[in-house]
């Protein structure tokens, strides 16, 4: 970008006008479409002037208070334990050679959807689940389920496990990404020479620099843990549910006034995630006070915390492998029931094996799992294609562009996918395969573009001006230069971008009419109503394509850096 | 780099138009919007589309639902935009509150066209009310009966020998087995089709429910149910702080015997369960003396169908006795008919005299009596009222 002059000042504005089409228009659309009802406007149900009734029915709803309780105990819990354990993880695997499972091990259950690892814990560790079917009745004393609940317990902590499982994978992926920019084995070189610990040495200098990187995955996630659907329907309490679930209820009322209270609650549901996000930046700013008034006094303490400073890795190390442990268990559960015959209760496994409930799928499984890779493919491919058009770009948007891209995943996914039909259908694409494919580009950009971007700008520029001094041309910089070396980051984008697109549900069906079904949509068609064993088929169908797909990346970027080193 | 600008755009959206495949409604190809959880029921189907082409060269496609009130919104989200032709939605698996909700607000044909249905003859109204009054709603042949459900339920006879027959020795067996009994949790249909149950057995003028809730005192109506809820959820499977959420994963947990009493919404089911291995085959089911909640489902065709004349073509075979016998045959679905004995001919009555029957479903006389939906307005107000008391924590 910064190797050769301006020349084309009008590309600039095509693009941001493309961008803002693209993204910004159906979330704002959306957005309307979840305010205006909120506020008693709504004319096809006859709301025609604005009042307040919307709010007051949502403000009287019994239980509310414990629901809003229980979104921000879940929410806000899951992101403080799940981000504490990805700044902290790396520092007690940092220099071990156990570093590199940080990358190898998460990514494959960073391609598995919420929903899948959700049914899998479910699985594992309901009072009839494959856990007690394997202590039972031997150390148990039970030949029938214990009344207890565990899963899902009555205080949202299932859900919290849940969520920590897939977020850690997530934001530990961020921070390798950010570590890859800083020069951390320097950093903590000094930070250890001056007599700090691996995990002080880490806090004091290595996350002041990871968090400018870490914020918006951050608030990403907790916006995500604040208005989670599907994982909260299997894992968190009903009575009553979070108040995302409820809001989906509100929605699928067949009494359609209560799109009025819905919307209120969509708009409630974005005021929670508001405060949400406002009380963590309050958070940053007291945890860099404190971190600044340590770091002055220069405490180094090696005696006083000795206990401590061997307790806390191994802490650490527990909260990070317990959840993964839990959701790779949870779908050995899921995969085995997916074959059962028959498996009663206390028996440990299946008294006899199926393919039946597999093979009941082939019908249409053919042309869904084809539907549902060309929409993982081609959204995620075109989301590359314009985050390398974007950042190759010589007058890139600026940075408010930036962070619109971020609107899909910082609304609450309920409250303006309503609005988004109805944009679709009045622009008459609703149900097409373009449409689809738009309303998944609205998810897996940001995605993509988190993974992307920052292996993009940490790439050495000095590189781009050695080529320009040999002679080489813009797009030979690009394409023989800059891509190859870049190959890696590339095609994690792009399977990271696959595995969004796959797990998406509720925009696939409100941009596809329901027309057009995805694995995902079969998935949970399935689970609300067949048994465990369609459940374990679906959740099987659901997990296989994007692992495929984060394999066979790793197997090509190895393949194509065999024999090298250093480039990442 | 201009140039190259509009070069690549216009490639992606050349590319994009190539793979938009699916094309707008044409008139033979009718998008059947019913609910898809069920693999029995997908399978039969997927059978009638096979028929329908044969016949009359309808190409059905079954839209797989969830929650049927999902296609209701889609239908209102089109006239929100101003799509008056060309729904996505041709026919759709309806009835009770979400018939209510699509006739209220015109989102339905106007005319009645179900009562000229050629196969409409072969049903009776005064035999089977339901198929005229859906949930207290004058149909007016704005929907086509399709099949029949009565909530039954079930046990596993080596657990419990004799199940408790009524509201009041249901009460006293929740109480002497605590946690051993559950329902889904509301606002399921079976859940809340339970507690409309409960209420009907509690209820002594039965004339009562049947007119809308605001012109009864319904808080006096309602107060049994609430006491008899009142005193059994403490002794509900998880102390009543947690439901299963549909019947399925009901019968799941009689089938790992957390629970000794499950019910369902089809006879067949219990049956149907016992040949896939989740339940025990000492599993038999059985109704309440004075009866269960019967109803009708039906099929109904939205405002805006740009294929309405091969959607009635649907509605039509559906209702055949060839469809209707093989509907009502346990090993395909196990859904009781909605047709007349009394109006078939022999040869129609052979093809439902010759079905088998499983070992844990009830004979026709054994389901008798089936009793009348309450009036819709009743359902929110018992929504509702268990929502407060026992759905949002104590």
């Amino acid at each position: 970008m910064a190797v050769a002059a301006d020349q084309h000042r009008t590309a600039g504005p095509i693009l941001k006008l493309a961008l803002a089409t693209i993204i910004g228009l159906p979330v704002l659309a959306g957005l309307a479409g979840a305010v205006l009802p909120a506020m008693g406007y709504f004319p096809p149900l006859g709301g025609k002037a604005i009042s307040l009734d919307a709010v007051r029915a949502v403000l009287t709803e019994p239980g509310l208070a414990r629901s809003i309780n229980l979104t921000v105990f879940t929410g806000g819990v899951a992101a403080v334990i799940s981000t504490l354990l990805a700044l902290l993880l790396p520092a007690v695997l940092f220099g071990t050679s156990r570093f590199g499972w940080l990358r190898r091990y998460l990514a494959p259950v960073l391609s598995l959807p919420h929903v899948t690892v959700a049914v899998g814990m479910l699985f594992l560790l309901q009072p009839s689940g494959w856990l007690m079917r394997l202590i039972s009745p031997v150390l148990t004393g039970l030949d029938r389920p214990p009344t207890f609940a565990i899963v899902p317990d009555d205080h949202g902590l299932a859900l919290v496990l849940g969520l920590v499982a897939k977020e850690v994978p997530f934001l530990v992926l961020m921070v390798l990404a950010a570590l890859g920019q800083i020069d951390t084995t320097r950093l903590m070189l000094v930070a250890r020479s001056l007599g700090y610990g691996r995990l002080r040495g880490w806090v004091m200098v290595i996350i002041p620099q990871l968090w400018p990187r870490l914020r918006l995955p951050v608030m990403i996630v907790l916006v995500f843990s604040l208005s989670v659907v599907d994982m909260a329907l299997v894992l968190a309490p009903s009575t009553p549910a979070p108040l995302a679930v409820r809001t989906l209820d509100w929605y699928q009322d067949p009494d359609l006034n209560r799109r009025f209270a819905a919307s209120a609650a969509a708009v409630l549901q974005l005021l929670i995630c508001l405060a949400g996000i406002g009380v963590m930046l309050l958070i940053e700013y007291l945890a860099r006070c404190w971190g600044c008034a340590v770091a002055r006094r220069g405490h180094r303490n090696p005696h006083l915390r000795r206990g401590l400073a061997t307790l806390l890795p191994v802490v650490i190390t527990l909260g990070g492998v317990v959840p993964l442990a839990i959701a790779v268990l949870g779908m050995a559960a899921a995969l085995l029931w997916s074959v059962a015959a028959v498996w009663r209760f206390p028996d440990s496994l299946p008294s006899g094996l199926t393919m039946r409930y597999w093979m009941g799928l082939t019908g249409d499984l053919g042309i869904i799992t084809l539907q549902s890779m060309f929409l993982g493919m081609v959204s995620s491919a075109l989301a590359v294609v314009l985050a390398v058009i974007w950042l190759e770009h010589r007058r890139p948007p600026g940075a408010g562009f930036e962070k619109m891209i971020f609107l899909p995943l910082l609304v609450p996914q309920i409250g303006f996918l309503f609005g988004l039909q109805v944009v679709l259908l009045w622009l008459g694409v609703d149900g097409l395969i373009m449409a689809i494919i738009w309303a998944h580009l609205l998810f897996v950009f940001p995605y993509v573009w988190l993974s992307l971007a920052p292996a993009w700008r940490a790439f050495p520029e000095n590189m781009l001006i050695l080529a320009a001094s040999l002679g080489q041309s813009r797009w030979q910089r690009l394409f023989q230069v800059r891509l190859p070396m870049l190959l890696t980051p590339l095609l994690t984008s792009f399977a990271v971008g696959f595995s969004v697109s796959s797990a998406l549900y509720l925009p696939t069906i409100f941009a596809g009419n329901a027309r057009v079904t995805t694995l995902t949509v079969e998935a949970v068609t399935l689970a609300t109503g067949a048994g465990r064993q369609a459940l374990g088929v679906a959740t099987g169908m659901q997990m296989v394509l994007p692992l495929i797909v984060f394999i066979s990346v790793a197997a090509i970027s190895r393949w194509r850096f065999r024999g090298l080193s250093g480039i990442s | 780099m201009t140039i190259s600008n509009f070069r690549l755009a216009g490639a992606i959206i050349a590319m994009l138009w190539l793979f938009t495949g699916t094309a707008h409604a044409e008139k033979s190809v009718v998008h059947f919007n019913a609910w898809g959880g069920s693999p029995a029921i997908n399978a039969y189907i997927q059978w009638v589309a096979e028929e329908v082409k044969s016949r009359h060269g309808i190409t059905l496609r079954h839209v797989k639902l969830t929650d049927t009130a999902s296609a209701v919104s889609r239908i209102l989200a089109e006239k929100t935009a101003g799509r008056d032709t060309d729904g996505s939605v041709d026919l759709i698996w309806v009835n009770g509150e979400n018939f209510a909700s699509l006739k209220r607000n015109g989102l339905l044909q106007q005319q009645g066209w179900a009562f000229d249905l050629e196969n409409f003859q072969l049903t009776d109204a005064d035999e089977l009310p339901g198929i005229v009054t859906d949930f207290a709603t004058p149909t007016d042949g704005l929907e086509s009966p399709w099949g029949r459900a009565q909530l039954v339920f079930g046990h596993d006879t080596a657990d419990l020998a004799s199940p408790p027959r009524s509201a009041a020795a249901l009460r006293e067996w929740i109480l002497a087995h605590p946690g051993r009994f559950t329902f889904p949790q509301p606002p399921d249909f079976v859940g809340t089709t339970f507690l409309k149950q409960i209420l009907v057995e509690l209820t002594a003028d039965q004339a009562v429910l049947q007119q809308p809730a605001d012109t009864a005192d319904h808080e006096a109506v309602l107060e049994p149910l609430w006491d008899w809820l009142a005193a059994t959820t403490p002794s509900l499977w998880r102390g009543g702080r947690h439901y299963p959420a549909n019947y399925t994963e009901m019968v799941q947990l009689l089938g790992d015997r957390e629970i000794s009493i499950a019910m369902a919404f089809n006879p067949a089911e219990f049956s149907n369960n016992i040949s896939s291995g989740v339940l025990a085959d000492t599993t038999r089911s059985y109704i309440h003396e004075n009866g269960t909640i019967s109803n009708v489902h039906f099929v109904a065709i939205p405002f805006n169908s740009g294929a309405a004349d091969a959607a009635r073509k649907v509605a039509n075979f559906l209702l055949s006795p060839e469809a209707q016998a093989r509907k009502a045959n346990p090993e395909i679905w196990g859904d009781p008919t909605v047709l007349s004995m009394a109006r078939l001919g022999a040869d129609g009555r052979a093809l439902f005299s010759s079905l088998p029957r499983g070992i844990a479903t009830l004979s026709p006389a054994e389901l008798d009596p089936g009793l009348p939906e309450p009036h819709p307005s009743w359902i929110p107000l018992i929504e509702r009222g268990w929502l407060e008391r026992h759905g949002s924590g104590s």
